[in-house]
């Protein structure tokens, strides 16, 4: 029973990083005044681009290269991928003063439609795929650096200039402007920073948690994500408590399973139940930056 | 003659949708000459798949009215997904109660209320605790999922096809209106319910709230209307469209008349529905002109597969991108 409960720890552990890394993501966003509902989407896309980068490559530049880059190529490949969404859904976001709910809508109805295509289209299976063994990363190493990452946006957030600069565009983005400071470039490169790294819990949950890319690999982690944001009230280090709750009620999932409580069907409700009841409790005291989502013009 | 502007912007946007489709073909390796040929043409040269298509888009009508009503009321209402399962999971419920031609009124009654009372733990904790309804609708369609696919396969599973639940009572099924196809009652019904939600949100006086409330919740509130009153209701609203779609998608569904175990026969409703509304800009009428065109897709997408060889999956590729661009062209109305 002991060692059932540490795995289930450290299962809660692993299961906490995909929900962590996508909150810093949308944390840094929407500081910056950006909310992006598309986490989902951006997830899913680094979950199926991280093997299908590594995939690809392989077949084509060679077997040669050492068995250790592999899993930094898939992550460098959801990073990329994330990127890209991130200027897309920035750009529609701030120059083109899009609706910032349609876009991330948009993102997450063409991730579902795109991974479940490319997953057909490039191994001709329908929505389901095995990753190998050498494109696997340890779990270790991402848990770290996401707890890093906490670390380094917590302090760059309330610690630094650029910190202020992005808080100002998140909280009155007219009196930052009328600073000097072009609020439309600040949102913009937190929406492409925050973006990568949802993409990035997307890689991790196919590449090194998982190990199978599936066309709902992602199962609403990226809106779980959403209300941890809303949860540690946009602060980094409060995700990372508010991650591993979810994490733990994911694990726990899976946990009971393994130990043969109930049916699986019951014991999958439990994170989005856990969601909902967290997101009740504790939505009194949450505080989102003023401006955030709004569309800021120059005068 | 002037082309009204909205209609100029879904057109083109549709246009550059179906270019982005394209190459996302090209660089998958299907030929996307052929596959939107069999996709847009095939439907609309026989009747049988133009029925078929009409089939299709009955059940997108009723989830993107959910999503337009609740866009009234100023809601992100995402919970369609959720609230179909529910409905259809209603009318397995009946026809497991009885056999006779009592199980259709009885799968409507389940199959409603279920649908409400999903909507009602998002609305409720909206007007409570003011939680962003995206969360909780979309934390509660995971948890329809997961009860509906428990539901299936234990009590409500068909010993004779395992594959799916217990089958809709022959007397209560709607049969096809034109022998051959798969087009019954449900389609008209469809239509007809999005126009009465057009009469209702237009002309009656609670609609008129709903669009205040939405608009602008002080204002509303300084003309007397209570605004919670106004997104309690839009819910509701969506939750009983979106359980008649959940229960025809069972009751009208031939040669099957059942819900799958793994939901296939009702899975992504809901999203069509939030591209539906979001094409027909939010007015119910637009909607189902939009549902129209989703469900020749839909049908298109089968042919498309078959002919083509493109994956049924793209569909949704081009719904993304199509309000992706949407999104964009908001910015020259404001």
């Amino acid at each position: 029973m002991t060692e059932l409960l540490l795995l289930l720890i450290i299962q809660a552990l692993l299961a906490s990083v995909p929900i962590l890394l996508a909150s810093l993501g949308e944390i840094l966003m929407e500081r910056s005044g950006v909310v992006n509902i598309g986490l989902e989407g951006i997830m899913l896309l680094g979950a199926f681009v991280a093997p299908l980068a590594v995939d690809y490559l392989r077949y084509r530049v060679g077997m040669w290269l050492p068995d250790l880059v592999w899993p930094i190529i898939a992550m460098s490949a959801a990073i990329a991928i994330g990127a890209s969404v991130g200027l897309i859904h920035g750009y529609i976001s701030t120059y083109l003063a899009g609706d910032q709910i349609i876009s991330g809508v948009a993102i997450n109805l063409f991730a579902a439609g795109a991974v479940a295509y490319g997953i057909q289209a490039y191994w001709g299976v329908a929505g389901y795929k095995q990753v190998p063994d050498w494109a696997k990363a340890d779990p270790m190493w991402v848990t770290v650096f996401t707890f890093i990452v906490a670390g380094i946006m917590w302090y760059v957030l309330f610690k630094s200039r650029v910190g202020i600069i992005i808080r100002a565009c998140g909280e009155d983005p007219d009196s930052a402007y009328n600073m000097g400071i072009d609020v439309y470039k600040v949102r913009l490169l937190s929406t492409i920073i925050g973006s990568a790294l949802a993409s990035l819990a997307g890689a991790y949950l196919s590449t090194a948690y998982l190990s199978v890319v599936t066309k709902e690999i992602s199962a609403g982690r990226g809106f779980i994500a959403l209300a941890n944001v809303v949860f540690s009230n946009w602060n980094p280090l409060l995700a990372i408590v508010g991650a591993f709750i979810f994490g733990f009620f994911d694990a726990l999932s899976y946990w009971l399973q393994t130990v043969g409580v109930a049916r699986y069907e019951i014991t999958r409700m439990i994170p989005y139940i856990a969601t909902l009841l967290i997101v009740a409790g504790v939505i009194g005291r949450a505080k989102p930056p003023r401006a955030v989502g709004k569309v800021f013009r120059r005068e | 003659m002037r082309i009204p502007l909205p209609l100029l912007d879904v057109v083109l946007t549709l246009v550059t949708a179906f270019a982005i489709g394209a190459v996302v073909m090209w660089i998958s390796g299907y030929d996307p000459i052929m596959s939107y040929r069999s996709m847009l043409f095939t439907p609309l040269l026989d009747y049988t798949y133009f029925f078929s298509a009409l089939a299709f888009s009955a059940p997108i009508v009723l989830t993107g009215l959910t999503f337009a009503v609740g866009l009234r009321a100023g809601l992100f209402n995402i919970g369609a997904e959720g609230q179909v399962y529910m409905g259809a999971l209603g009318a397995v419920v009946a026809a497991y109660i009885t056999k006779s031609s009592l199980a259709l009124p009885l799968a409507l009654f389940i199959g409603l209320t279920l649908a409400c009372v999903w909507s009602l733990v998002p609305a409720l904790l909206k007007i409570w605790r003011g939680v962003n309804e995206v969360i909780t609708t979309i934390m509660m369609n995971w948890i329809a999922y997961w009860v509906v696919i428990m539901a299936v396969s234990t009590v409500f599973t068909n010993p004779l096809q395992p594959e799916e639940s217990i089958k809709t009572p022959e007397p209560a099924r709607l049969t096809p209106l034109v022998a051959g196809t798969d087009l019954t009652a449900a389609v008209p019904l469809s239509y007809i319910i999005a126009l009465f939600v057009y009469i209702f949100v237009k002309y009656s006086v609670w609609g008129y709230r709903i669009s205040i409330s939405g608009q602008n919740p002080i204002v509303a509130k300084s003309y007397g209307i209570e605004p919670m009153r106004s997104i309690m209701l839009s819910f509701l609203i969506g939750a009983l469209t979106a359980g008649v779609a959940g229960v025809m998608q069972v009751v009208a569904k031939p040669p099957s008349y059942s819900l799958m175990r793994n939901l296939a026969n009702v899975y992504g409703l809901g999203f069509d529905g939030i591209t539906a509304a979001m094409l027909g800009r939010g007015h119910p009428i637009g909607v189902a002109i939009a549902a129209l065109f989703l469900g020749v897709l839909q049908e298109g997408a089968r042919h498309m597969q078959i002919e083509a060889g493109t994956p049924f999956e793209f569909v949704r590729i081009i719904q993304g991108v199509i309000i992706l661009l949407l999104a964009i062209q908001m910015l020259k109305k404001t």
